[in-house]
């Protein structure tokens, strides 16, 4: 089959005229911009509607181009280079709440609405969106859930795949599709919302999300127990999940993190916050004291913006996350902050002990190919061996062509993906080349 | 899709003879599952015991061109577990297994055909238990809860079946294992185990499950509240919600289902009620002394007849009983019903308890209610003689406008119990053709031959050539044929 | 939609199954992990909701009364755990009863049955006088030192129903007298008739006179007619009902209208007397099925004087008197009241041993599969006896426990209270 190409200028004017001139640019300090890993795009649109961005990718896929989504930016690192890179769509004037009932707990709401905007709304009626990626706040609702970022509250909430409840996305053909559904209870058919959350918009490129809410809690607490030694954190995090201690945050804390947050260091530290009526934040606040004290914890109480500060702590220019079996967390921090260190690198680990999941962010000058292979691959394997994994979330250029950034899937689960790229991107419209194994 | 007899030997050299069931009576005892309305009886049972016999089984029948049709322990309710087309149907009863219980990682992998309470029984005693509980989940499988997605009373608060899978082994239709998932929380790809689970055995045939095991809350606190009106119900519900409380479960039970479980089961229910809320509260103590304190409170508010708090576990066992019966006690009520499963949006119960009334007040025959209030699931369930002229399609009417009245209000053509044969039909009323399009191209990629529990699920078309016809006329359960 | 026309049900009109019975099962399946034959097989024709399923669709006329299906209820066990689990009040050993009497009146047999020790012991259990011989010469193989060497030797291997049955053989006791009237001690309640037994009376004869000196102690007078028959559970169960009837009138008529209450310490009789009034045309099956009592009902209601027992007993509950009669609590408390005496539960108490009447004898496979549970079960107690109301499961597990080499004494709840009871 002939792929159609108009001629570029035509073409630019034919994306032009979906979306306002004033909605598209050429101009090369924009595009520059908004290149993703180095590669520059041809156009930067932004879209005002479902169907300006339907429109534009039925365009692109007639003609061959490569499209990335784009929210607020921050996060596009997330993935290897684009293999190609014609359009980037910018969702950014996508801001509408479409509809919230505060009585259902229910909010449908356009991509590019950010996290904070929605958190005021929803504050309005004491509910919140239970996603607290670290330093999202400014970050779309839409490139939470193509990156299926997620923070601390996941422990007690889930992430982006147990809170999107439904979502209508365009396909890479242009088509407007809805998966899903719009109330908390339901089980009509493939559960596609699933499958589009953290694909990086390779499937689809979700327009709208309806989400599930959940109540702000009357009153919270934070705590901080420092320790001199991981194994001791790791049995205080032992011993509150063989707890029926209920938290909402159980976090991993390294020395430098705990620095970049404002508090003391120490080699190792659990924070934990509980969320309920006063009485039993009161009441699990002391049973945790009494527990961590017993296990020789520096005890210190917590301000509700440590949460913030410690989700500011991981800015390196090199981030990546390991996700381990719940017990095994420790070990793999320590394994992570040798193999750094003997690097010459200094890490700030943030983790969700409770998940097994841990970031690590590393500063230091290392060559690519060290990291690769001196740094990713021997923890790759023996991480593989027990079915875990690490990610590079951010490197630059340089690292993420040395490494493959996400790092080997089963081969029989990858061949299933392979199939589903190529059953609905068969021409590779959406996001060529950035999500696993290059699909 | 029908099986040549001769090839019943092949399937006896793969299962044994113990692992195929190909009599008279064996076919007709596995023609329906719950849902008996639907019936259709496979061509030959087969058993296996082990993953290996399932890979060989359903290579084995993509090369034969046979359709194969998983099931559990056949307590669904929309016709998933029959075979309309014939073919091979595939008991995983038999593997029933605890394959590993991991407590420091909070999951356990077992097999299929483990009874879902069966799971909880072997770790409460170390402090945990599987949270997804279904009214049948002293009888369903787990394979069965996760290819249904089964929700159940304490959705609310902990999530649907999904939301505790953690990772999957599945032989799918193209005939491979896949391993999706596993112990750990995060896996770079799509993600493959959130979208297998409820494919209702279009997808392929769960062999191994890895789920999440939550530790047992510190207390519970379980709340009977009576009402003399379902609307002072309704609106107590509404209230509990607007307040911030997500119970972990809040049920609701109008009084012909009172009466009936009062008979059957005598879990002793306030007699008379116009309708019952069973609340249950899960969590540190201070937590649910004060939320029960304020759901007294809000029940007061509403004219609450009656309120009861379970003072010991046989108490709320007891009290539980009842809600988890109450569709079996339907035997003691009527001839025949059909349990409806449709959702609206939580805010809108008011208003569609009231259409159901109406309904069933136009359509001359008694609609009872129990469902889970809390997230807007209802069962209506329309009680009828099919031995009277006229009364089935009384019955089918009135649950086709109940159905479209929940569309109408936003809701779904289902809350948790799945689209099976049921409610395929009915899949147009809430997708578009393209969404419905998106669906039928993924399943291709698991079952590209289409022998995965055909008619199920999607709706078929004909034009396709996909269509298919059922073996047995639809008749209601009991009719003298 | 106008009614169809009726297929011919393959049940004739003579005790037909109740066809309310049948529809009212609604197939929710919750009896399935309750059946012993599900729990074994996994398989739907041999739950009771398959069964139930089959029996209606033959009713219905869409199978007929075939050897298959007369095979998958050849392998119930009739235990009636399925009847404790349904919500909706399907009557299923009664439904099952009258389903077999069809077949047997149709002579529909399933050729993997073995209908040749089914007929045996139905032919000869329930006759005193054609047991007593047997017996006879069983006590002589045992007492000689014969069995000893059969065991030991396992040379009944090569024929695995005759060793089965060897297997199952307790101890013959030396024949246990009891008199036709025992006074009640102190002032009387009443007269208490006491049902002996068959299986009973001849293998556990001492269970009996204990059970007589335990309700004298209780106030009763005591009424041992000499002349009973059998109770007829054997024949009811197996579908053979109109020999049942007989059995049942004659015993009715043996113990006339001269008791105040009717008393039976085996499971299985009490399960079957108590059916009397559904069974028996007019009001004498209603009236004696009435006065129809479990040992255990009768004891609780008494205060004996109890010594100290400082044992442990794991508890066992036999199918027909937990389904069959709802007899739990009874037993448990009785035996609870002796000082110092510990009673456990066994985890899936109330599922089947596998003794079933002479189930172990027909179907010797599924009833080891059973028994041997079980004994796992019990032995996970670290109990060193166990108390069971019945003779047949006393047997049962008495045999597995010996052969899994697990040490257990297994009693009668009335040999507990007994052995506990102070004489003035």
């Amino acid at each position: 089959m002939t792929v159609a190409v108009s001629a570029p200028a035509a073409l630019g004017d034919a994306l032009a005229a979906i979306v306002g001139g004033g909605h598209l640019t050429a101009a090369p300090s924009q595009l520059a911009a908004a290149a993703v890993d180095g590669v520059i795009p041809r156009w930067l649109a932004w879209p005002g509607s479902m169907d300006d961005v339907s429109r534009l990718i039925t365009v692109a896929s007639a003609e061959g181009l490569a499209v990335a989504p784009r929210g607020s930016g921050s996060a596009l690192d997330l993935g290897a280079p684009p293999a190609r890179l014609d359009l980037v769509l910018d969702l950014s004037r996508l801001t509408d709440i479409l509809d919230y009932v505060p009585a259902d707990m229910v909010a449908t709401v356009q991509a590019g609405v950010t996290l904070e905007a929605l958190s005021r709304e929803l504050g309005k009626h004491g509910q919140m969106l239970a996603l607290d990626p670290y330093g999202g706040a400014t970050r779309t609702v839409g490139g939470v859930l193509a990156t299926n970022a997620s923070g601390s509250r996941r422990f007690r909430y889930g992430t982006g795949r147990d809170l999107l409840l439904g979502a209508r996305f365009v396909q890479a053909d242009g088509t407007v599709t809805w998966g899903g559904s719009k109330v908390v209870k339901s089980v009509t058919g493939y559960d596609i919302p699933k499958l589009l959350t953290g694909s990086l918009g390779t499937l689809g490129i979700v327009v709208e999300a309806t989400l599930r809410l959940h109540p702000v809690q009357p009153a919270s607490g934070s705590w901080l127990f420092s320790f001199t030694s991981r194994e001791a954190a790791g049995a205080l995090v032992a011993s509150v999940l063989a707890s029926s201690l209920e938290p909402d945050r159980l976090a991993w804390l390294n020395a430098a993190a705990l620095g970049r947050a404002g508090q003391d260091p120490a080699p190792a530290a659990v924070a934990v916050s509980v969320a309920s009526v006063a009485e039993a934040v009161t009441s699990q606040g002391a049973l945790l004291d009494s527990m961590a004290s017993r296990m020789g914890a520096h005890v210190s109480t917590l301000d509700e913006g440590f949460w913030t500060r410690m989700g500011g702590a991981l800015t390196a220019a090199t981030v990546v996350k390991i996700a381990s079996e719940i017990r095994r967390l420790p070990f793999w921090v320590a394994e992570i902050e040798r193999a750094t260190a003997r690097h010459g690198l200094s890490v700030t680990v943030v983790g969700e002990a409770g998940n097994g999941i841990f970031r690590a962010a590393a500063e230091g000058s290392v060559s690519p190919e060290s990291w690769a292979r001196e740094i990713i691959a021997p923890l790759r394997e023996t991480l593989a061996a027990e079915g875990g994994s690490l990610v590079v979330e951010r490197a630059p250029l340089g690292l993420k062509r040395a490494a493959d950034v996400w790092g080997p899937v089963p081969e029989t689960a990858f061949a299933v993906m392979k199939r589903l790229k190529a059953e609905f991107d068969p021409r590779g419209t959406l996001n060529p080349g950035r999500f696993v194994g290059g699909l | 899709m029908e099986l040549n007899p001769a090839l019943l030997s092949e399937l006896e050299r793969i299962l044994g003879p113990k692992g195929v069931v190909a009599t008279q009576e064996g076919r007709m005892a596995y023609e329906c599952d719950m849902l008996t309305f639907y019936k259709g009886a496979p061509d030959v049972v087969v058993l296996p015991e082990t993953t290996e016999q399932v890979v060989e089984l359903v290579r084995f029948c993509r090369r034969e061109h046979v359709a194969l049709v998983p099931r559990g322990s056949g307590t669904g309710l929309i016709g998933g577990a029959m075979a309309p087309v014939g073919g091979v149907m595939v008991s995983l009863t038999r593997m029933n297994r605890i394959l590993e219980l991991d407590f420091p990682n909070r999951c356990a992998t077992v097999q299929p055909g483990l009874i879902n309470l069966w799971l909880s029984q072997a770790t409460r005693e170390h402090g945990y238990y599987f949270a997804p509980d279904p009214s049948s989940q002293m009888v369903s499988s787990i394979g069965g809860n996760a290819s249904t997605n089964a929700g159940g009373p304490h959705c609310l608060k902990y999530g649907i079946t999904v939301n505790h899978v953690l990772g999957l082994e599945v032989v799918t239709g193209s005939g491979e294992i896949l391993a999706v998932g596993g112990k750990t929380h995060d896996h770079p790809g799509y993600d493959l185990t959130g979208a297998l689970v409820g494919g209702e055995g279009t997808l392929g045939l769960l062999t191994a499950i890895t789920v999440r095991l939550l530790h047992v809350p510190a207390g519970v606190k379980t709340l009977l509240a009576s009402f003399s009106a379902i609307d002072d119900a309704s609106e107590a519900v509404s209230a509990i919600v607007a307040a911030g409380i997500v119970p972990a479960a809040l049920e609701m039970i109008d009084e012909t289902f009172v009466r009936a479980i009062n008979e059957g089961v005598g879990a002793g229910y306030p007699k008379g009620a116009g309708a019952v809320l069973l609340i249950e509260l899960d969590g540190p103590d201070a937590e649910i002394e004060a939320q029960a304190r304020r759901i007294v409170q809000i029940c007061r508010d509403h004219a609450a007849l009656e309120i009861r708090v379970a003072q010991d576990e046989a108490e709320r066992a007891l009290l539980w009983k009842g809600r988890k019966e109450a569709a079996g006690v339907v035997g003691r009520m009527s001839p025949s019903w059909i349990l409806q499963d449709a959702v609206v949006p939580r805010s809108r119960l008011p208003e569609i308890m009231r259409e159901v009334q109406a309904i069933g007040a136009r359509h001359r025959l008694v609609i009872a209610n129990v469902f889970h209030a809390g997230d807007g699931n209802l069962h209506p369930m329309i009680l009828y003689n099919d031995l009277e002229p006229g009364e089935v399609e009384r019955a089918m009417a009135a649950s086709d406008e109940l159905l479209r009245a929940c569309l109408v209000m936003g809701g779904s053509v289902t809350g948790e119990h799945g689209v099976g044969l049921d409610k395929a039909s009915s899949m147009p009323l809430q997708f578009a053709a393209a969404d419905l399009n998106f669906m039928a191209r993924f399943r291709r990629v698991f079952d590209p031959d289409g022998i995965m529990n055909p008619g199920k699920l999607l709706p078929s078309h004909p034009a396709c050539g996909e269509g298919f016809r059922p073996r047995v006329p639809r008749v209601p359960a009991g009719t003298w044929v | 939609m106008t009614a169809l026309a009726a297929t011919p049900s393959a049940f004739d009109t003579t005790d037909a199954p109740s066809m309310d019975g049948l529809r009212a099962c609604v197939h929710c399946g919750i009896c399935l992990p309750q059946c012993p034959t599900y729990r074994v097989l996994g398989q739907e024709m041999d739950s009771p909701r398959g069964r139930v399923y089959l029996m209606r669709a033959a009713a219905e006329g869409r199978i007929g009364l075939t050897p298959g299906l007369a095979r998958h209820l050849d392998l119930c066990l009739g235990c009636r755990g399925c009847e404790t689990a349904c919500p909706s009040g399907v009557p299923f050993g009664r439904l099952l009863e009258a389903t077999r009497g069809q077949l047997e009146r149709h002579g529909v047999r399933a050729p993997q049955s073995d209908h040749t020790t089914r007929r045996w012991a139905l032919e000869t259990f329930p006759y005193p006088a054609r047991l007593a011989p047997l017996l006879w010469g069983l006590r002589l193989y045992q007492v000689s030192g014969l069995q000893t060497l059969v065991r030991g030797s396992g040379m009944l291997a090569p024929w695995k129903r005759l060793k089965a049955m060897e297997a199952l053989l307790p101890a013959v006791p030396s024949p246990a007298s009891l008199p036709e009237y025992i006074p009640a001690r102190g002032k009387p309640k009443g007269r208490a008739g006491l049902v002996i037994g068959c299986v009973q009376r001849f293998f556990y004869g001492d269970v009996n006179v204990r059970t007589a000196r335990l309700l004298s102690a209780a106030g009763w007078d005591v009424v041992v007619p000499q002349s009973q028959g059998c109770c007829g559970a054997l024949h009811l169960h197996a579908g053979r009902l109109d020999e049942f009837r007989g059995f049942a009138s004659r015993l009715v008529d043996v113990f006339g209208e001269v008791v105040d209450v009717v008393v039976t310490n085996a499971a299985g009789c009490g399960s079957a007397l108590k059916e009397y009034g559904h069974w028996l045309p007019g009001e004498a099956g209603s009236a004696f099925a009435a006065k129809v009592r479990d040992i255990s009902e009768v004891l609780v209601e008494s205060d004996l004087p109890l010594g100290e027992l400082k044992e442990t007993v794991a508890y066992h509950d036999a199918c027909h008197l937990a389904h069959g009669q709802k007899i739990r609590a009874q037993p448990r408390e009785l035996l609870r009241r002796i000082p110092g005496l510990t009673v456990v539960d066994i985890r899936d108490s109330d599922l089947c041993c596998g003794s079933a009447g002479t189930y172990n004898l027909t179907e010797p496979a599924m009833a080891e599969e059973l028994g041997r549970m079980k004994v796992e079960r019990i032995r996970e107690t670290g109990a060193r006896i166990v108390a069971a109301g019945n003779p047949g499961c006393l047997m049962q597990i008495a045999r597995h426990a010996r052969e899994m080499g697990v040490d257990l004494e297994v009693v009668h709840p009335v040999d507990l209270v007994a052995r506990a009871l102070r004489e003035p």
